[in-house]
């Protein structure tokens, strides 16, 4: 099996990375650049721990890849606070009481996050629609959905 | 005794504030470590394991030849390299198959190798023949005389003495309970209700995977990095079967992304131990696919469950007789336990004068059945709830009333003879009832729904040991914040946002002064029993109160010592002590680790200080093997109520909860918050049984083992309006009065559904999951629609 | 299923530069080589073991793959690799189409459907595929680009079986073609899963309506129905009855009759043979109800 070669821009940054043809860009992001953040549920496409956002886009990162990346920017949950500074979102789900384990939490903000930019104050529907690729077995949604609804009504957060 | 105490003392802050999780920034940031997310280094090797694709056969022969010869291989183990039984209360498991395989997905062998995709190949490249046998599929057969024996060696294997295995059989346990004359009973009864129900195997589900990474040294030190409920059990279950000392195993144990008991015990983490043994110096990763995960980890074990209860006239509940068959799988060295706590509490929460139980823990060849959040409850709440209904129509009081006139109370002789300790359940049915506005019918939304209300009640022991322990210490650092440490573990129930708050109120600090150590290690950590049993806020609770008293009085006589006064006279407030005689203060900052100067220069008093407590219950009995009577059969029980008002659609057969409430008597909610979000997180799980979970067997072969058939609760299926209600009755011994609440919100949430599907169409639909499609077709079979 | 592989087993990752440059490497690579669009479920398959393709075939990036266009002469044009979301954005979709754009809505959830493709829904060829009812029901056709050059293929001659397709080898879909809808169109998609959205269709039916002054009932309905058959099924004979009568209470109940009595579902763990067949006609009564609702109202409209 061949090695490629690629560029991407990860958080900001841009990489350098061998990876192999068979290389998801969930393993890519989590073997190869230590950013553990974007979780492994299932590498099926259907729990949604491993989202993150290729191209200004959420995707299933275990369904994508790491060699259709090369030239493309991805945002992990590592890039959504700045310098220390949580997210709107971030802040949000701390304060509804959103996140128990956290396994699902980084797939669920990245998702959100999503939301947020193309949909700047969804309704509880479209809310609950834009999270049901995230399973989480601990919470039963409502405070995440709430902890969207906080954030949205918020005016930094789609600006950042 | 600790309950006087408790009473006389004032409940300091933060205890019952809501305060934020002190996990909370680093699970949004992503900056928290799973097991999976530890950088192992580059001598990392990655095991798979080969697995049985029958679920009963004897082993005839292994041949790994091919694949030791595989480039890349560094390991091939099988059963003959680990001859020790292992098991928690009845030790029946080898670490790899020996002889026979039990079901589909029982190890055989295993591969270290230095990519997952190279010890893939080589799993493959293992060759095993079977001798096939016939498979034992439904445990009330299996029960029975004509049955495949599954465990010739029964009688052979080390078993705790409260646990009844019947060799020669398949039963692994029997409990009984013989209370009163149940055969007398039945004639004084106006109404009797008999039924037969079938609960389905189900899976946790955390969304993070099992996983374990081991490494064994030269000196044959272990190190096991685990996604674990239990780093304790670990440590002293594979030190056994591995013929070790526990000091020399240390397992380490992150945060766990979701556990529900799936992660408790020891299951697939011996197989990484094993593996690593053979490649010294080398960590091994195991890490379970979702698929593997649905075939092998720990299921919920499947219920055949016989009921018949009968009242007087006025409603009073006069007898039961209740017989369990548990599909317990291939092994049941946990399950046993879950069978007996299904024994001990076979009445519900009823006060009923004549009882007879028999609950038998079946071998199948079915998956390994182990601990699941409500330990059998919400199995046999399942039918039993739906039973008390049926009687309350058959003798004409409503189903509330008569949960009111018959639930368990303060004072009462319960099932197994024991004295019911303080208890707000009337208050919790009172509560929900009144929430959901019981006695109203609201009209449906639309020609083709029709709507319904259910409530159900419930009770649940932490089912344990009679001597589980914990412990528990508190270390003081320079700038006056504390270090927890515990042993038990966060697994998203928010344990260690409690343990801190309990350390701030019982030590006089600020709450966000006090960290908890992390992760727990068995090496560095206090001892605890396991994480389970919703144990934790109420034994390492007391553990840790204790723990931060020892060290508030260290550091009071400290000070009192340089100020000479008395130590009563002295309090910590917000992390400065303070004297109520001499009006004198110090910030706790640096004379807890170096203590405070004698004056003109004469030298120290004190040092580091670092408190140290310890809880077990020491008052839980035995019962009696032949009637199950005892003195105390637990420590307590919370208790609690759901009521449901939903909707079908009578085109479908799809059910709609429209609202759900709960309530909870959890003695004293140290963070309401989080005991409100336990509630709605356990009810939702609890619906996603209801509606659309079981392992769907054939043959003993999983037919859905992935998300794809195995569907859970999504963000659009769980309820918007979910109300929870927190009841306040105080636990003596437990920590400013509380007790455990984890486990218990998806114990009545099937039974409840069930009697709101009754309400709305006048069906049983019976055994969960209540799918749109049963749902439907029980209305077709009824003749209410065509 | 025991032995899934925990990732992706070995393979190569091809990108061809033209569309004959990846026929020829597929006609080359017979029964090793494979392409994928979005992957959704190539990569699911490969990962179970099922498919064990030693390269894939990467087409996404080569000309009018990703491009949506609109002529109101001819219709609509999908390059191949657009995803579902993309089709659900598309304001010409929404306009013209709005059927392609409900069905796409219900698959899985919105992070797959920036991945997964209506091209790749249709050669997957699965009769659970969400979109291919409303494919059916405009009218959808493929155009393919083969070793021996470029053709069409109609969408309601296109599917052989599970997974089965009229596809040769080295065939690639470079575009799905819809004609214009018939004027006043009215569409429904009802999909019956197991949890209230993202789950796999139990069962799928599709409804399209359109006036016709040529027909007694002023009125035709075509109707595709997702997992009831080993292919997608349209069918025929409910929508000539529904032009025959104007529809009303009896006969929307007699044409879902007819639909019920057309399919052959099975049984499997999504759902009994017996239920499937009873919702066919429920969802079915449901969807023409709808439909011809909404036919009445824009005709009053007008
Ligand atoms: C979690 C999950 C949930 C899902 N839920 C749904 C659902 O609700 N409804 C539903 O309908 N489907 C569902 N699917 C299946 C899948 O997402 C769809 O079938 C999707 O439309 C496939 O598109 P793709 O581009 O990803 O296909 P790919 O995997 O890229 O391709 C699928 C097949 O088509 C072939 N193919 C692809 N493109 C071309 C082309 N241009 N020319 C010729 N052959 C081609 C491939 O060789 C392959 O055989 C789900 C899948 C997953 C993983
Ligand atoms: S890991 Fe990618 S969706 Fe589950
Ligand atoms: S918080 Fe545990 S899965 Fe969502």
């Amino acid at each position: 099996m061949s090695n490629h070669k690629i560029n991407v821009t990860v958080n900001g940054e841009v990489e350098v990375v061998e990876v192999p043809a068979n290389m998801t860009l969930l393993r890519m992001l989590r073997e190869k650049l230590a950013l553990t953040g974007t979780k492994n549920g299932c590498s099926a496409g259907e729990c949604g721990a491993c989202t993150v956002i290729l191209n200004g886009e959420p995707v299933n990162s275990c369904m994508v890849l790491a060699v259709e990346c090369d030239g493309a920017s991805v945002m992990t949950i590592e890039g959504l606070s700045k310098d220390g500074q949580l997210h709107a979102l971030q802040q949000a789900v701390i304060d509804q009481g959103a996140v128990q384990c956290g396994f699902c939490t980084p797939g669920v903000l990245m998702s959100a996050y999503a939301l947020l930019q193309r949909n700047a104050k969804p309704t509880d529907e479209e809310i609950r629609e834009a999270l049901v690729g995230n399973l989480c077995r601990c919470t039963g949604y409502n405070r995440i959905v709430e902890a969207v609804k906080q954030a949205a009504d918020q005016p930094e957060t789609v600006a950042a | 005794m600790a309950n006087k105490e408790a009473q006389r003392e004032k409940i300091p802050n933060p205890i019952g504030v809501s305060v934020p999780r002190i996990d909370a920034r680093e699970k949004v940031t992503g900056a928290a470590i799973y097991a999976d997310d530890i950088q192992y280094g580059p001598g990392l090797l990655y095991a798979r394991i080969k697995r049985s694709p029958h679920p009963h056969a004897l082993i005839k022969s292994i041949d790994c030849s091919k694949a030791k010869a595989l480039p890349g291989v560094k390991a091939v183990v099988t059963g003959d390299d680990f001859p020790g039984y292992i098991g928690l209360y009845l030790q029946d498991r080898y670490i790899f198959c020996r002889d026979r395989v039990r079901y589909v997905g029982d190890p055989v062998a295993g591969v270290a190798a230095i990519s997952e995709e190279i010890a893939e190949q080589a799993v493959e490249l293992i060759n095993v023949e079977y001798e096939v046998l016939e498979p034992v599929l439904n445990p009330e057969f299996g029960a029975g005389p004509d049955a495949a024996i599954i465990h010739p060696k029964l009688g052979e294997y080390v078993v705790a003495n409260f646990i009844f295995p019947e060799p020669g059989s398949n039963i692994s346990n029997h409990f009984r309970i013989r209370k009163g004359d149940v055969e007398g009973a039945w004639k004084d009864c106006a109404a009797i209700v008999e039924k037969r129900y079938q609960i389905p195997h189900v899976q946790h589900v955390p969304i993070e995977p099992h996983i374990a990474v081991a490494k064994v040294d030269e000196n044959g030190k272990v190190t096991l990095w685990g996604s674990s409920q239990s780093p304790f059990a670990q440590r002293n279950l594979i030190a056994s079967a591995l013929g070790k000392s526990q000091s020399d195993v240390e397992v380490i144990a992150p945060f766990v992304g979701g556990g529900f008991g799936s992660k408790a015990g020891v299951s697939m983490e011996s197989l990484a131990v094993a593996i690593a043994t053979r490649v010294k110096g080398r960590p091994v990763k195991l890490r379970l696919t979702r698929e593997e995960e649905f075939y092998t980890a720990f299921v919920r074990q499947g219920l055949i469950a016989y009921f018949k209860m009968g009242c007087d006239k006025d409603g009073r509940l006069l007898a039961m007789e209740n017989r369990f068959y548990w599909d317990g799988g291939a092994y049941t060295e946990y399950s046993v336990n879950i069978t007996r706590a299904a024994g001990y509490s076979s009445s519900g929460p009823y006060d009923v004068p004549n009882v007879k139980a028999d609950s038998y823990c079946v071998y199948t060849n079915h998956p390994v059945t182990g601990p699941m959040r409500g330990f059998g409850m919400p199995e046999m709440h399942s039918g039993l709830e739906q039973c008390i209904d049926d009687l309350a129509h058959e003798i004409g009081i409503d189903p509330v009333q008569f949960r009111l006139l018959n639930c368990v109370r303060t004072g009462d002789t319960i099932v197994t003879g024991m004295k019911m300790h303080p208890t707000g359940l009337s208050e919790c049915i009172e509560k929900v009832a009144k929430a959901i506005q019981w006695g109203e019918k609201a009209p449906p939304s639309a020609p083709n729904k029709r709507r319904g209300k259910g409530i159900a009640i419930m009770w649940k022991a932490p089912a344990m040991p009679p001597n589980a322990g914990s412990s528990a210490w508190v270390e003081m650092n320079e700038d006056g914040t504390a270090t927890v440490g515990v042993g038990g573990q966060e697994l998203g129930q928010g344990t260690f946002t409690v343990m801190a708050q309990m350390a701030a109120g019982a030590l006089g600090i600020p709450y966000e002064d006090v960290r908890v150590a992390r992760p727990v290690d068995t090496d560095y950590s206090p001892y605890e029993w396991q994480t389970v049993a919703s144990r934790l806020t109420w034994s390492m609770g007391n553990a840790v109160v204790n723990a931060a008293k020892d060290a508030r009085r260290q550091i009071l006589e400290m000070v009192a010592q340089s100020w000479d006064e008395n130590p009563d006279d002295l309090d910590i407030v917000n992390g400065v002590v303070i004297s109520y005689k001499s009006e004198e203060a110090v910030p706790l900052k640096n004379l807890v680790i170096y203590g405070l100067p004698k004056p003109n220069d004469q030298g120290w008093i004190g040092g580091p200080v670092v408190g140290r407590g310890k809880f077990m219950p020491t008052y839980v009995t035995g019962l009696d093997p032949q009637t199950g009577q005892g003195p105390r059969a637990v420590v307590h029980y919370t208790t609690g109520a759901e009521a449901v008002e939903l909707e079908v659609d009578i085109e479908t057969g799809k059910v709609e909860v429209i609202r759900g409430v709960a309530a909870f008597d959890v003695g004293k909610a140290i963070n309401p918050d989080m005991v409100k979000a336990q509630v709605e997180g356990g009810f939702v799980q609890g619906l996603s049984t209801a509606f659309f979970e079981s392992l769907i067997l054939k043959d003993g072969v999983l037919q859905n083992p992935s998300f794809v058939d195995y569907r859970i609760a999504t963000s659009a299926d769980a309820p918007k309006d979910i109300q929870a209600i927190i009841v306040e009755v105080a636990q003596d011994d437990g920590p400013y009065g509380a007790r455990g609440v984890g486990e218990h919100p998806l114990v009545p949430t099937i039974p409840a559904i069930g009697n709101a599907i009754y309400d709305a169409i006048g069906v049983r639909v019976g055994a969960p999951p209540f799918s749109a499609e049963k749902v439907y077709l029980a209305m077709v079979d009824a003749g209410i629609i065509a | 299923m025991i032995n899934v592989h925990a990732g992706l087993p070995e393979f190569e990752y091809v990108k061809p530069g033209t569309m004959a440059e990846a026929s020829r490497f597929l006609v080359d690579h017979v029964g090793e080589a494979r392409l994928f669009t979005g992957g959704t479920d190539t990569f699911v398959r490969m990962r179970d073991g099922f498919w064990k393709e030693k390269y894939l075939v990467d087409v996404k990036h080569l000309q009018g793959m990703r491009t949506i266009r609109f002529d109101p002469e001819k219709g609509l044009t999908l390059g191949a690799a657009v995803n579902m979301n993309e089709v659900i954005a598309s304001a010409e979709v929404n306009a013209h189409y709005p059927l392609l754009a409900e069905a796409a809505q219900t698959v899985a959830s919105y992070q797959l459907r920036n991945r997964a493709t209506i091209a790749g829904n249709i050669c997957n060829a699965s009769p659970a595929g969400d979109t291919l009812g409303a494919c059916l029901v405009y009218n959808a056709s493929l155009y393919v680009h083969g070793v021996d050059g470029l053709r069409d293929e109609l969408l309601r001659t296109f599917f052989c079986g599970p997974g089965k397709t009229v596809l040769h080898v080295g065939d690639i879909v470079t575009e799905l073609n819809f004609p214009i809808p018939p004027q006043g169109a009215r569409g429904k998609y009802i999909k019956l899963g197991r949890n209230v959205i993202s789950d796999l269709a139990i069962v799928g039916i599709t409804v399209l309506g359109f006036p016709d002054a040529d027909v007694p009932s002023g009125f035709r309905y075509r109707i595709a129905l997702a997992s009831v058959a080993p292919t997608p099924l349209v069918v025929e004979a409910a929508g000539g009855l529904l032009e025959e009568k104007a529809a009303s209470a009896e006969t929307i109940e007699a044409a879902a009759q007819l639909v019920m009595e057309a399919c052959s579902p099975i049984d499997d763990v999504r759902g009994s043979a017996r239920y499937r067949k009873l919702m066919v006609r429920n969802l079915t009564r449901r969807a023409l109800t709808q439909v011809a609702s909404d036919l009445a109202a824009s005709g009053e409209a007008h």
